[in-house]
């Protein structure tokens, strides 16, 4: 087993890897100041927790596609013993965003929620994002082993819906900048490759057994 | 009568450190502004700084600092929307300071005008009479906003010298075209030069103002030097940067955001709290360098608050069509 492997396995491992791209915007703002950071520091973390979630939803997504396509590869089956932390993990930086944009958009001042939840349900670009969280959530929320056995047959249909949230999320990334930003490709682009080969495997698989 | 002379070891005022500098200077600072220093005398001995004519300026009492609360030199120039350098806001200062030369330059006056002009920066700022200081709001589509204490001269006294037509009725503004030391330029990530263009009454409004300096300095590269202009009651993507052509023309020029994307940046782009941009509001805004770092946000005025000095401008024309 190599190191890398043996790191992957290792539940700490992932926590440590999950964890820290939330405390980065620390560093810009805190440990050594950037002064485009700091000219709007808020919607640098937001941008951040934004990032950190499509990249996390791209990377969980991709853990299926590397299990099919290369089964007996120790990575693939190091971090496919991940799948609900990391999973959970994208939840939560999405929420985290959610709530950083509440914050900036109302500046703590409260009677503006109704306005800001106005925006966020009558702009496409913001519903879009709005609408991938919610999937996020209830993903979430059926993601204990209790809910598993509860829904039972139904679960599997259910957490397919992450792929309608990670296409929802990568149109709320393109939209969020004047220009369509590359990042998006960077991001989701790997998993489209991978998820294109993995049903061509799929199909050939099928096809052998018949 | 007491005549008090200088002792040898007295200084003048001008000289003593401010109690706010002094307070807010830490060991970082001060490495900081020592390095600028060292790299400020490098770029003079090489006679790369932009326009320096009629430093300092005045303060026009119409537009004073005292009136509105100046963001830091700092964040104006650390955090720019200046596409030739990059799209990210950190970007332009690093890109534009790299090989770009802001000086010499020459601006070309054309078009429908009895007196086309092609002179150096400096000239033009004797030329219009010198200039003086503007304290302005500056406010971005993407909803943040800064205020400037910006150097420079009203546009008008530009469009005087150069005696328009009668058959003139828009001016229209070109920027730079140097994709070896722009690299967005090169990227091609806007159609290039950029391109801005005012109605002419619009360019004869008092506000209207081409920049020089900031903060009693020339106007840094990445800010738009050596010249730009200035539109505190539109968008802050009219006030297009590193001039070199100002045409007088009979049609509505196409200005560069409006072609990339119609549906969502038009001509006019006057700051208006009550007509959203398509992906966000334009209800409120973010401070800049606010100091609290949740409570940073304000609502828009309308015109950005120029309403007085503009809103005659426009008496008849549907905004919400002409955004």
């Amino acid at each position: 087993m190599g190191l890398l492997e043996k790191l992957l396995r290792s539940k700490v491992v992932v926590w440590i890897l999950l964890v820290l791209p939330g405390l980065w915007p620390l560093w810009p703002i805190f440990g050594w100041p950037d002064s485009s950071v700091l000219a709007d520091p808020l919607k640098f973390v937001l941008h951040h927790l934004g990032f950190t979630a499509c990249i996390l939803l791209a990377v969980v997504l991709a853990f299926t596609p590397l299990r099919v396509l290369w089964p007996k590869w120790g990575i693939s089956q190091a971090v496919n013993r991940h799948r609900r932390l990391v999973g959970v993990a994208a939840f939560v930086y999405a929420a985290l965003h959610l709530a950083t944009h509440v914050v900036y958009e109302t500046g703590l001042d409260w009677s503006q929620l109704g306005h800001v939840f106005q925006v966020a349900t009558t702009k496409p670009f913001q519903l879009v994002g709005l609408i991938a969280f919610t999937i996020l959530l209830a993903l979430a929320v059926t993601s204990p082993t209790f809910m598993l056995r509860l829904l039972g047959k139904h679960w599997k249909p259910l957490h397919r819906l992450a792929y309608v949230a990670a296409a929802l999320a990568a149109y709320h990334q393109a939209a969020a900048r004047k220009l369509f930003p590359m990042q998006v490709v960077w991001i989701f682009g790997p998993l489209i490759l991978l998820e294109i080969a993995r049903v061509l495997r799929q199909r050939q698989n099928a096809a052998g057994k018949s | 009568m007491f005549i008090r002379t200088k002792k040898d070891w007295e200084l003048p005022e001008s000289a003593v450190t401010s109690e706010q500098a002094y307070r807010t200077h830490n060991r970082r600072d001060f490495l900081k502004a020592v390095g600028l220093g060292a790299a400020g005398a490098a770029l003079a001995s090489r006679g790369l700084l932009a326009a320096t004519g009629g430093l300092p300026a005045k303060e026009n009492p119409a537009f004073p600092a005292s009136a509105l609360n100046p963001t830091a030199e700092e964040f104006i120039t650390s955090y720019n929307n200046f596409y030739e350098f990059g799209t990210a806001k950190e970007q332009p200062k690093v890109l534009a300071n790299r090989d770009w030369k802001t000086e010499p330059w020459t601006v070309e006056v054309t078009g429908l005008v009895d007196k086309p002009l092609k002179l150096d920066v400096n000239d033009l700022i004797k030329q219009a009479g010198g200039i003086e200081e503007r304290v302005y709001r500056h406010r971005c589509v993407e909803a943040w906003s800064m205020v400037v204490p910006w150097d420079g001269f009203p546009l008008a006294k530009l469009v005087a010298l150069a005696a328009p037509k009668s058959t003139a009725k828009f001016v229209k503004f070109t920027s730079f075209l140097d994709p070896k030391s722009a690299p967005g330029q090169s990227s091609g990530n806007l159609d290039y030069p950029y391109v801005e263009g005012l109605r002419i009454d619009e360019a004869m409004n008092e506000l209207a103002f081409i920049a020089t300096g900031i903060y009693g300095k020339p106007i840094p590269n990445q800010n738009g030097a050596p010249l730009r202009l200035v539109t505190p009651w539109k968008y802050g993507f009219k006030g297009i940067k590193s001039i070199v052509k100002i045409e007088f023309t009979g049609n509505e020029p196409i200005n560069t955001w409006k072609q990339m994307q119609g549906s969502e940046y038009g001509f006019y782009a006057n700051v208006n709290p009550n007509v959203d941009h398509p992906r966000w509001s334009q209800a409120s805004e973010q401070i800049i360098g606010s100091t609290s770092l949740l409570r940073s946000r304000q609502p828009t005025l309308m015109f950005n608050g120029y309403e007085k000095q503009v809103a005659s401008l426009y008496t008849g024309l549907d905004l919400r069509r002409n955004y």
